[in-house]
């Protein structure tokens, strides 16, 4: 998968290694889900955050805990209900009776790799709480500072089916995810491979009794990869180059956002900084050290989407999001850019070569 | 009958008497009545017609018969600072001389010279006239203000109000026409600028820049974005995402190494250290612009 054309530092192959044997070990586990696991790896990389929509039963927390146990992170997962407070997740004073002083204990936020399970559930004052500190990094507890262990990354998922007692995440919380990725069922290929694994599972004995396994049960706890080289990857992303043509690019497609008739709410600054740190990622994990339109193309959805909110005359002419995004996509390049005027014709000198036009544009 | 009533009855009078008596009353009823006459008696005597009574500011005296030697008079023209205003009712010959019946008022207190205020129709001098001092009293107490001097005005307009109306409906008919016309131009631009843009009018002029090697960096975008579309169209792959659509876009064996030498130029760190953008843009220098579909109207480009 790497081009040796463009990574041949040694750093960047074993990042490249590094990257093949996450994606091996999860592949043990989880059938199919490459995308998937892709966009968990570029949240890993750049240190934002993932919000997997999907129905239930699609791997959620299995890839979590996959990806988890195959980094050696510590991982926690926290299932969001109407009735949980902000301090079940960050922690509180309690009143300790030998000594009577006050000690801290810390929530299950306190852990690497968060998985917070169907946030939307949860009431606004706890889906703030986390969302906070999320954006810091840091929890204050009675009156002290805790910063949160790194790598931290939050994998959240709602379900987008029922709706019921649920609590829509506002676009500007929704702004702090870099990714919402929206899962979809396995291929029937994939599906039947994951029947037949399925099968293979036998019962696992426990004291007296035996215990159906689960696909959790086959995860192997030894880890392929280290603290290291997650620090390397990530350090590997920053130095993945942008170009000015690719920026340029990611703010036609901002702008876009902002000036589409259907749109009320488009993309934020935020948007542009998420598309260009998540297109790096990308990049490495396909190996280059640099960033191409494919990459922009194939993470608009989950940077963009989210961060759109489409007018109600839209929204009763039946468009979605998805279709404003996808005519935005489609028409890049098709109809003149919001940015420059067009070019008006003219008859050119022939010149057989040109400049390198990436001579001109600032290193990453 | 009482004594004053006796006092006061007309008494008969012969043609002599009655004529000066005449001039008595008329004299009275001047005085009275801010009127002023004699009849028919030329004033050789300075001293008398100075010690003829005028009225007040604003207010008309008549001389009746008055007879002035020498030729015919007539009344001097007037201007802003004339104070005396004299008219001549009627003129009848006199021997060599004429009797006039004349009237004049005063719009300043003062005295003032009959004279100065006439002139001879035959243009001849009238120093010959003897002095007509005439005083026009001020009912009002000294030291009043005086009213400001009135003011100089253009001459009214030509026309008057049917000219004024004939013109504003003439403007108004043109104001119509001008509106209704730009309207129409306006809707002939609008028309013109709606029509759909090809890719081929976009592509062509980045080309022959490119080319020429003087792209700009948001041009560069352009170029390739425009050529990812022109590929994307070419290969009907509008109904696809636009990720696959690039994905297999990549894969395409035309398309292909087009969009990976394009990428390298414009996005590699360290690129090949020319591009041959001649050889490589040749193909698409004379995209026929009928064609392509305007890809901006294509119904799968659309929501």
């Amino acid at each position: 998968m790497t081009d040796p054309a463009n990574a041949s530092t040694p750093a960047f192959e074993e990042t490249a290694d590094f990257i093949n044997r996450i994606r091996e070990r999860i592949a043990t586990v989880v059938v199919g889900q490459e995308v998937v696991v892709e966009r968990l790896l570029i949240s890993l990389f750049t240190g934002g955050h993932i919000l997997l929509q999907g129905v239930p039963g699609v791997a959620k927390t299995l890839l979590a805990s996959v990806l988890s146990r195959a980094l050696d992170l510590e991982f926690s997962r926290v299932q969001f209900t109407i009735d949980l407070l902000p301090s079940d997740i960050l922690g509180s004073e309690i009143l300790d009776r030998r000594t009577n002083e006050f000690r801290t204990h810390k929530g299950p936020i306190f852990t690497n790799l968060l998985l917070a399970d169907e946030i939307n559930r949860a009431a606004p004052k706890v889906q703030s709480a986390l969302l906070e500190a999320m954006q810091e990094r840091k929890i204050t507890i009675g009156n002290t500072t805790y910063t949160l262990p790194a790598p931290f990354l939050v994998i959240a998922t709602q379900n987008p089916v029922e709706q019921a007692g649920t609590f829509e995440l506002p676009e500007a919380q929704l702004d702090r995810f870099m990714l919402l990725h929206r899962l979809d069922y396995p291929s029937p290929e994939d599906e039947r491979e994951l029947l037949r694994r399925n099968a293979r599972l036998g019962v696992r004995r426990a004291e007296k009794g035996a215990i159906v396994q689960t696909e959790f049960d086959t995860i192997d706890s030894k880890p392929v990869g280290t603290d290291a080289e997650i620090v390397a990857a990530m350090e590997a992303v920053n130095g993945v180059h942008v170009s000015e043509t690719f920026i340029a690019h990611v703010v036609e497609l901002v702008n876009r956002t902002r000036n589409h008739p259907a749109v009320e709410l488009g993309g934020s600054p935020r948007a542009g900084i998420s598309l260009i740190k998540s297109s790096r990622a990308r990049a490495l994990v396909h190996g280059r050290s640099y960033v191409v339109p494919e990459d922009l193309f194939a993470l608009a959805e989950d940077v963009v989407l989210h961060r759109m909110r489409l007018k109600y005359e839209a929204l009763a002419d039946g468009l979605t999001g998805h279709d404003v995004l996808e005519e935005m996509l489609a028409t890049m390049g098709a109809t003149p850019s919001v940015l420059i005027p067009h070019v008006a014709p003219r008859t050119g000198t022939n010149h057989t070569s040109a400049p390198n036009a990436a001579q001109s544009v600032s290193g990453a | 009958m009482t004594a004053a009533a006796r006092r006061a009855a007309p008494l008969p009078l012969g043609p002599g008497r009655a004529r000066v008596v005449g001039t008595l009353l008329a004299g009275l009823t001047l005085f009275v009545s801010t009127g002023f006459a004699t009849n028919g008696r030329l004033p050789q005597d300075t001293s008398a017609t100075s010690e003829l009574v005028s009225p007040t500011v604003g207010a008309a005296a008549w001389l009746r018969d008055f007879v002035l030697p020498g030729g015919e008079l007539e009344p001097a023209p007037v201007t802003l600072d004339t104070e005396l205003i004299v008219r001549i009712a009627e003129v009848r010959a006199h021997g060599d001389a004429f009797r006039y019946d004349l009237s004049f008022y005063g719009l300043a207190p003062g005295t003032y010279d009959l004279r100065d205020y006439v002139r001879r129709v035959d243009g001849s001098t009238t120093a010959d006239l003897p002095a007509l001092p005439v005083t026009i009293r001020s009912v009002l107490a000294p030291g009043q203000v005086r009213p400001h001097r009135p003011l100089e005005r253009e001459p009214p307009s030509v026309g008057g109000y049917r000219l004024l109306v004939g013109l504003a409906c003439v403007a108004w008919v043109a104001g119509l026409v001008v509106i209704l016309r730009s309207g129409k131009k306006s809707d002939e631009e609008a028309a013109a600028a709606a029509r759909p843009q090809t890719v081929a009018d976009r592509l062509q002029p980045l080309v022959e820049r490119a080319r020429a090697g003087t792209l700009s960096q948001a041009e560069r975008a352009d170029l390739e974005l425009t050529l990812i579309a022109f590929w994307r169209e070419r290969l009907a792959l509008g109904s696809s995402g636009a990720a696959r659509a690039l994905a297999t876009l990549r894969e395409h064996p035309e398309a292909g190494p087009l969009l990976r030498r394009l990428e390298e130029w414009l996005h590699r760190p360290d690129p090949p250290e020319t591009t041959d953008l001649d050889v490589l843009l040749q193909p698409y220098r004379n995209v026929a612009a009928e064609a392509l579909p305007a890809l901006g109207t294509s119904s799968e480009a659309r929501v």
